[in-house]
């Protein structure tokens, strides 16, 4: 990305782009100038608008790309500036219509930067290559460089596998790579993007972030491409005075405070969030019905700090130290090997919300999952589900007949749904459910299973455009600040909630913590990419990329009062166990619906192109 | 009058987890926090029996004020 001044002039703004078509191996590459605003933060802002261009009635179609994109942060030194993001029609998200929706995922790692260190600010790869390839992306004398190689030593490896034998050949490079769940493409649509960290390399553990929502691995699967490697020199920008500035304001903000390591006086990353929620007995439990009683606080840090030595690390220069990676203890007391990294969405749907609670367990089962490639949030909570339906069915059970706590039998589910033998559980929670008929409690909206969040406590699921909580910022509200009256829902979901996906542009990382309209926000555009957008610019840029996105469901086929709702066990069968105020019905929802969509669809008009043109 | 405080996450790493208070009447929940040595900005939610309440609100004997950390994430 050229570094120059922008106001009303999004154009001066170049970005370099290379489209691969993976059918003949050539390669274009272009100097794109920005149509507007959304374009130039990047990220899912403008890989959004290439695929609102195309019209693509299924996700495995050579017509759908998958783009590789970074945020206009990507690779500098802003903290948790490293994101990259995977875009395309998803293969799980997908309307009553049969037709996909669009969707971003996106990761850290060192990744990104690598990535944008070569030269490039996005790939296209177009079409699908007959034998397993994988793309390198270079810096050259003259250039960035793409090339497709030969993949068949990696078909079959897990994601990390694949990873350390890449780095085996480029040890100056960082990498993107599906694991078998990708791989098995046909009947696993979760399959995760596994992306490279320098703990990882440096480690040989498998401490790999994941782009992991809405199956991008398995679109990369379909395409053939197992891998992507980004290979450049280190290109760190010097940390002016304003750039440690604004890094420590990021640390020093309320906002990334929650997330830092509870030796310094942080919240402990996400974990400590079960522990918040307990007291009002909604940590998802036995397929998000918590039961009233105390079975998840054996998964609360004090519990598993007596069984595991917990290491705070980092991503790439991060100061905010989120991950909580857990080692075996050896007889001797020193640390062993990787159990697993404990965050919330993994540990809960991993955990208390198939009825296991035993650390050692849950994180068997969370590093299964890593290992196979796939998202931890779709498959557990499809795994939820048949455990959910077992139950209730004991004469006539689903798969192996596993049922709630079942460690054993719920390993192997996991087994065979990563190694594609398990398509059933590996095509969503939405098709199972609807081939069971049993909808009510089958939780997903849209398609995209549910994180680790009740629905009962959250409306503003149905208006997430890319996953409930990383594309629509309500899903703590209730149990925050109680609110739960449809003003108050309409305001949030219309204003700041939506405003959550500004970080899947500009390439931070969500857990900076500040609203995207914040001040230091502002200065790090200035400082680091050279660039002076106003606050109210950034808003509003990102408003509309939002809405394009919502817009863009539309015109896939989602039916606004239909599917934009919550699994109906939520109105029709509350849980008198959780304690938080209990207002979510359908008539709620209907009004809620209408209230929203009054804003939001006259803003939505022209945001698209109109086909054929 | 007294009340009971409990604290939760990383506030109860901080202090304790559950403890009666000495409070003056018409103290403000802000002023409790203040008391108990607590940065505002670590305390994200507070409950009185349970339901929520705002730092400006007053207590009454026996009543229990639960203190949450600042949630988020994903």
């Amino acid at each position: 990305m050229s570094e120059k001044t922008i106001s009303n002039n999004p154009a001066s703004v170049i970005y370099q782009r290379c489209t691969v078509d993976l059918a003949t191996g050539t390669t274009t590459f272009a100097q794109v100038p920005c149509k507007n605003l959304e374009d130039v933060l990047g990220g899912f802002g403008r890989s959004f608008q290439i695929l609102a261009e195309r019209d693509i009635a299924e996700a495995y179609c050579p017509e759908n790309p998958v783009i590789l994109n970074t945020g206009l942060l990507t690779g500098t030194s802003i903290m948790t500036g490293m994101r990259s993001y995977f875009s395309g029609y998803s293969p799980l998200k997908q309307s009553g219509t049969g037709r996909p929706g669009a969707m971003w995922s996106t990761g850290s790692g060192n990744f990104g930067n690598k990535f944008k260190w070569t030269g490039l600010d996005e790939v296209i790869f177009e079409n699908r290559s007959e034998r397993p390839v994988y793309a390198l992306l270079k810096e050259g004398a003259n250039g960035p460089e793409v090339e497709l190689k030969p993949a068949d030593h990696l078909v079959g490896l897990t994601g990390h596998a694949k990873i350390m034998a890449l780095y085996q050949e480029y040890p100056e490079a960082h990498f993107a790579a599906i694991g078998p769940a990708g791989e098995n493409w046909q009947n696993n649509y979760m399959g995760a993007v596994v992306m490279s960290t320098d703990n990882e390399l440096k480690s040989g553990e498998p401490k790999s972030r994941f782009a992991g929502r809405g199956g991008m691995g398995s679109l990369m699967g379909y395409k053939n491409l197992l891998a992507v490697v980004a290979l450049s020199s280190d290109k760190l920008q010097k940390i002016t005075p304003e750039i440690r500035d604004v890094n420590r304001d990021i640390l020093k903000s309320g906002g990334s405070a929650r997330f830092q390591p509870a030796s310094q006086g942080g919240g402990g990353g996400t974990w400590a969030n079960i522990e918040v929620l307990q007291v009002f007995h909604a940590v998802p439990l036995n397929n998000f019905r918590p039961k009233g009683n105390d079975d998840v606080e054996r998964l609360f840090r004090d519990e598993v700090e007596k069984e595991f030595d917990i290491a705070t690390e980092a991503c790439h220069r991060c100061g905010i130290r989120c991950h909580n990676n857990l080692f075996y203890k050896n007889e001797d007391g020193s640390r062993g090997k990787l159990a697993a990294k404990f965050d919330f969405e993994p540990l809960i749907l991993f955990g208390s919300n198939l009825g296991v609670h035993e650390p050692a367990k849950v994180c068997d089962l969370i590093h299964r999952c890593d290992l196979l490639g796939m998202d931890a949030i779709s498959l557990g909570t499809t795994i939820s589900y048949v455990l959910d339906y077992n139950e209730r069915h004991p004469d006539k059970p689903l798969f192996n007949g596993a049922t709630f706590g079942d460690y054993d039998k719920i390993a192997e589910l996991i087994e065979g749904a990563g190694r594609g033998t398990l398509p059933g559980i590996a095509r969503g929670v939405k098709r199972l459910s609807e081939e069971t008929g049993e909808t009510a409690y089958a939780m997903h909206v849209k398609g995209l299973e549910l994180p680790a969040y009740l629905p009962d406590t959250n409306p503003g699921y149905m208006f997430a455009i890319a996953g409930g909580h990383m594309s629509m910022g309500t899903h703590m509200m209730l149990a925050k600040e109680g609110k739960h009256s449809l003003e108050e829902w309409t305001q949030a979901i219309t204003t700041g909630g939506l405003l959550q996906v500004g970080y899947d542009m500009i390439g931070l990382c969500k857990f900076v913590g500040v609203g995207i309209g914040h001040d230091i926000i502002v200065r790090a555009l200035k400082e680091a990419a050279g660039l002076e957008i106003a606050s109210e610019d950034i808003v509003a840029a990102v408003r509309r990329a939002y809405l394009r996105g919502l817009a863009l469901e539309l015109r896939q086929g989602f039916h606004e009062e239909k599917e934009y709702t919550l699994p109906s066990q939520v109105m029709n069968d509350p849980n008198p166990k959780v304690t938080l105020p209990k207002f979510i019905t359908n008539e709620f929802l209907g009004e809620l619906r209408q209230r929203v969509w009054g804003i939001f669809k006259p803003e939505m008009k022209g945001l698209l192109p109109v086909q054929g043109e | 009058m007294q009340i009971k405080v409990k604290l939760y996450a990383s506030l109860r790493r901080q202090k304790f987890d559950e403890a009666d208070w000495e409070i003056t009447p018409d103290q403000k929940i802000a002023s409790i926090v203040e008391q108990l040595g607590l940065a505002r900005q670590d305390v994200g939610t507070v409950l009185v029996n349970g339901l929520h309440a705002g730092w400006d609100e007053t207590v009454a004997d026996g009543d229990v004020v639960s203190l949450l950390p600042r949630m988020g994430g994903g």
